[in-house]
């Protein structure tokens, strides 16, 4: 059933046509990587289900409906609750530090009931949104270059300050990258961006000087010189790198990874899950999963690239933003060509809260997709 | 918020921006992406190799496995230390384990009362991290396989075979083979500066004493290795095999000792303190080598108490001490011999005759046991009249006894492979010289004491024995051996060291004097062998251990022990084709002739009805008895069967 941009007005608002609006291709390919993560985890729990294997795959099956749900919600219901869910994300933020747990010594989750999450993944969704609905008013002239910058600019700033002073600096980091990526793609001027990018580049030095905590500078400083402490910090990319290239061009096969399966490989089921992956599969399997990593990316830019509207341009690629960074910030971690932040592998590693982040992150460009003829004008849209 | 007013171009000017950065983006993130594939390329593809080699360092461990200690054998093969396999129940502290609930799991297999759980807990709780606590040794078959078939539902439980030092003589050898024990810091120390790593490992056990310490190189062996995989917290997951490098053991090493007359000698020395000493006069090897009260060696291996080693420390018959190697004692009259030899390879004439009256004056009043009358040097040998010999000393002199005496090894330091012998003295003129700077002159009165194995002379049992085969012999200048053979090799015969370089004719002087010492002399009928014409050749001695003019020293077995005299006995069988000596020490034993002649005897018997040459003597066939001549035509009789009518059978 092809739907083109012309259509018999209320025909694109059943349902049905909804659903076959969806991207499918997109979807069998997050399954291929969540498949490849189950499969991991199960060899990595020592050919069981459980722990792991069967909980992401429950999971991932769980949160694909909740994408599939996400995806049909009407645009404009989305661009209503820009600003609220925002606005929640910040008293949240402010909440966790008032009374959140300290977990590892951060303060990153707060608990309702059993039920315990970290607020900083609302905001991953929050700040999409939010700046996405706040360029949508804004023309091409205010977004280039203008004092107005500051307000989307302060919107970035206090959830960015808030995480990273719990302090977790990848999420915090994550988040400032995602909403500068929005802020170019919504045309900021050249100019500033080089002006902020030399500041930000020249700013590292002080900063990891004066404003990090001594575990972090300690993790840049591992990672810089890996091999200078095999046994304390650099412990986790030696290994990694150790498991990485023992791996080979066809891998040790699958189960045999010695590097993971004696537990060398530190966080193997999580942040290096992406390590466990190339010591059993080698090069051939690393490549097919990045390139399935590429074509989820390629697609979700083009659901952004297609949408009508401004808002579901921007809240599309923004969501793609946090996806893209998530995969490249884990990969050169894993590869030993960052420091060790607690970024997972989305989708492959073992996780509920980023695995969250991620669907319903692919819902609103699902939505975007399904939507993308939409006309999204005020926020007083109408529900479905 | 006011709907602002956006014109056609405005929005097609966002959106020609947005769609170029969006190329823009996505083209970023193919670089990224295709970054991160150039990095696994070059790490997966070109250093794949280095972490491989980092893989695998990772994966495997090679653990250090003793190798099997070198068993240590008498002459005839007789085992004198081995192993016996040991298992042994450990428990490591470890993640996920508790050490408290694991031990009370642990009672219900093998004996753990609650203060010895408590103190293993703490032992536990000190130790490192999977640092294994042995929680029981030596556990039996059953409790072993109970507790291993349990062993993977209680993580940090290990119990695993190992093998451990036994002695299974207890006593009888434990001066001469030593013991094993646990490395001390000492041990590493001497080890030099790259001490074997397998000194390091916990059921690794190095010789302390005697042979085992001497040989403790060759008994080691080599150590193997066990190739084991492991998980990154050190925890052993599979044993690869084929892998594994293989131990050498260590050698075998085989003494001259023969178990029976060791253990002989342990028997009739019962609580007595003193030595024993055989060797064979045709090559030197030492049959036995004893010095009683001993110790069990076993309980060293497992380590003593306190109050067990302040037991055996602070007992004054010194069970710690080998007797025949480290401890001298004056000679008494056993180095008469050596006087009588001395004067005859002087020109003395053996015809002289002194007159013993029981007393003698020479400066001060010289005394004698009894009253001897007149005798010869043979005479005086046999009956060991002091003050015949105080005469034939005086008319020596220190310097030529001491001449003779060192040709006969007395005063020398034998290299029989295990340390502590000490050298005693022999004195002479230049002796006093040396060590009494004050009064360096040898007065005369000095040299009777001299001639009847006092005053300065002080000598060990070896010394003795090896002095009593020598004459014995006759010809060569024995040395004693110990070690027979180490892994085969045969070690350098006794009697290698060329010849005597005395006159045979006075050897034989003094063999037969000897010989008279135990058929009309002071051994009398003590040293008799009851072996028929095999007859023991000897000399008593009966060594002051205090003077008796200070009032201290006791004669005989009347006072206190510490004070009694010390009693000697030397000898050599058969006197008339020797092939055999022995020296024995009694301490404070009282007379050599009561206290130590009887033990040589025993000793010598052993010796000699082991010997198929000298049973031959001793078993003569006897001859049969007539047969009534109603017999005499049976053939079964005539094949020399039995028959249930025959009269009587051979006598036994």
């Amino acid at each position: 059933m092809t739907v083109s941009a012309l259509t018999r007005p209320g025909e694109r608002d059943r349902l049905i046509v909804k659903l076959s609006e969806i991207d499918w291709l997109f979807v069998l390919v997050l399954s291929l990587i969540a498949g490849a993560g189950a499969l991991m985890l199960f060899s990595m729990a020592g050919s069981s289900w459980m722990p792991w294997a069967a909980a992401h795959l429950g999971r991932f099956t769980l949160l694909l409906l909740v994408m599939i749900v996400l995806a049909v919600i009407d645009l404009r219901v989305w661009f209503a609750i820009a600003y609220p869910l925002y606005g929640l994300g910040l008293l949240l933020l402010i909440a966790v530090e008032a009374v959140g747990d300290v977990r590892l010594g951060a303060q990153r989750w707060l608990a309702i009931g059993s039920f315990s999450f970290q607020p900083s993944e609302v905001m991953k969704l929050g700040i999409v949104l939010a700046l996405a609905r706040l360029y949508h008013g804004v023309p091409a002239q205010r977004a280039r270059l203008s004092w107005w910058l500051f307000v989307p600019a302060t919107m970035i700033a206090l959830p960015v300050l808030l995480v990273a002073h719990q302090p977790d600096l990848g999420t915090a980091m994550l988040i400032a990258l995602t909403g500068a990526a929005i802020v170019v793609l919504a045309g900021l001027s050249w100019r500033l961006i080089a002006i902020f990018s030399a500041t930000a580049i020249a700013a590292v030095v002080p900063m990891i000087t004066f404003v990090l905590h001594d575990y972090q500078r300690e993790r840049i400083f591992t990672f810089l010189n890996p091999e200078s402490d095999p046994s304390g910090s650099g412990y986790h990319i030696l290994q990694s790198m150790i498991a990485l290239g023992s791996g080979g061009l066809l891998g040790k096969g699958y189960g045999l990874g010695s590097q993971s399966q004696l537990n060398f490989l530190p966080e193997k089921q999580t942040d290096f899950a992406f390590a466990a992956l190339a010591e059993e599969f080698g090069f051939l399997g690393c490549v097919s999963i990045l390139a399935l990593y590429a074509a989820v990316i390629f697609m979700a830019l083009r659901t952004a690239y297609l949408s009508h509207s401004h808002f579901g341009r921007l809240a599309a690629s923004g969501a793609t933003a946090t996806f893209t960074l998530y995969v490249l910030i884990n990969g050169a971690m894993v590869m030993g060509l960052a420091p060790v932040v607690g970024v997972p592998m989305p989708l492959l590693s073992y996780g509920g809260t980023v695995m969250v982040t991620v669907m319903a992150g692919f819902g609103l460009v699902q939505c975007v997709r399904v939507h993308r003829y939409a006309e999204v004008t005020s926020g007083k849209g109408s529900f479905v | 918020m006011t709907q602002p007013a956006i014109f056609f171009e405005e929005v097609n000017e966002r959106q020609g921006v947005f769609h170029r950065r969006a190329i823009l983006m996505g083209a970023f993130a193919g670089l990224g992406v295709g970054a991160l594939g150039a990095r696994l390329a070059y790490l997966q593809l070109f250093e794949t190799q280095r972490y491989e080699k980092l893989a695998t360092s990772n994966q495997f461990n090679f653990k250090l496995m003793p190798a099997p200690r070198g068993i240590i054998v008498d002459r005839n093969g007789a085992i004198l230390a081995a192993n016996r396999p040991n298992f042994r129940l450990m428990v490591a502290r470890d993640k996920g384990m508790d050490p408290e609930a694991t031990l009370h799991t642990l009672a219900e297999y093998v004996p753990l009362d609650e203060a010895r759980q408590r103190r293993l807990l703490k032992d536990i709780n000190s130790a490192p991290k999977r640092a294994p606590v042995q929680v029981m040794e030596d556990m039996s078959w059953e409790q072993f396989s109970a507790i291993n078939v349990r062993a993977p539902e209680l993580p940090g439980v290990t119990a695993d075979m190992g093998e451990v030092r036994v002695y299974p003589h207890g006593g009888a050898f434990a001066h001469v083979i030593g013991y094993v024990a646990k490395v001390n810091k000492e041990d590493v120390e001497k080890a030099g500066p790259n001490p074997d790593p397998i000194m390091l490992h916990p059921s690794f056990r190095i010789g302390k004493q005697g042979v085992e310490k001497a040989f403790d190189l060759a008994l080691r062996g080599r150590a193997g290795a066990k190739k084991v995989e492991v998980d990154a917290n050190g925890r052993e997951v599979r044993e690869d095999a084929k892998g594994d490098i293989p131990a050498t053991p260590g050698k075998v090493i085989e003494l001259t000792l023969d178990a029976d007359v060791q253990l002989r000698a342990e028997e009739v020395f019962g609580e007595e303190s003193g030595a024993a000493v055989v060797m064979d006069v045709r090559n030197g090897d030492l049959l036995c080598l004893f010095s009683g009260p001993s110790f069990d060696a076993n309980r060293f291996v497992r380590g003593l108490t306190g109050v067990e080693y302040r037991g055996l420390a602070q007992y004054d018959h010194k069970p710690l001490f080998n007797k025949a190697l480290t401890a001298t004692y004056p000679p008494g009259s056993t180095f008469k011999t050596m006087v009588a030899l001395s004067a005859l390879e002087h020109g003395y004439d053996p015809k002289t005759v002194h007159v013993c009256t029981g007393h003698w004056y020479f400066g001060r009043m010289w005394k004698c046991d009894a009253v001897h009358g007149a005798q010869d040097l043979h005479h005086a040998v046999a009956t060991s009249c002091d003050i015949y010999f105080y005469q034939t000393a005086l008319w020596l002199g220190p310097d030529r006894i001491a001449e003779t005496a060192r040709k006969f090894g007395l005063g020398e330091i034998f290299d029989i492979g295990i340390p502590g012998q000490k050298k005693g003295l022999v004195p002479d003129t230049a002796y006093k010289k040396r060590r009494f700077p004050k009064d360096p002159k040898w007065h005369p009165g000095e040299t009777p004491s001299m001639g009847i194995g006092q005053g300065y002379t002080n000598l060990n049992p070896l010394q003795l024995c090896v002095m009593t085969a020598r004459i014995a012999n006759g010809q060569k200048s024995l040395h004693p051996r110990l070690i027979r053979s180490i892994g085969g090799v045969e070690q350098k015969s006794g009697a290698a060291w060329g010849d005597l370089p005395v006159n045979k004719d006075n050897l034989h002087f003094v063999r037969e004097a000897m010989a008279a010492v135990t058929t009309i002399g002071t051994a009398a009928r003590v040293a008799d062998l009851g072996l028929g014409d095999v007859k023991m050749a000897g000399k008593t001695g009966t060594a002051q251990a205090y003077s008796y003019g200070s009032g201290r020293g006791v004669h005989g077995t009347a006072g206190a022990w510490k004070l009694r005299d010390h009693a000697w006995f030397v000898a050599f069988a058969p006197y008339d084709a020797p092939r055999y000596a022995i020296s024995v020490l009694v301490e404070h034993g009282g007379f050599g002739a009561a206290a130590a002649a009887p033990r040589a005897r025993e000793i010598m018997r052993t010796v000699l009805l082991k010997d198929p040459e000298v049973m031959k003597r001793v078993v003569r066939p006897a001859p049969m008895p007539d047969l009534p001549p109603e017999m005499q035509n049976q053939p079964d009789a005539a094949d020399g069967i039995v028959t249930a009518h025959a009269p009587t059978g051979k006598p036994a």
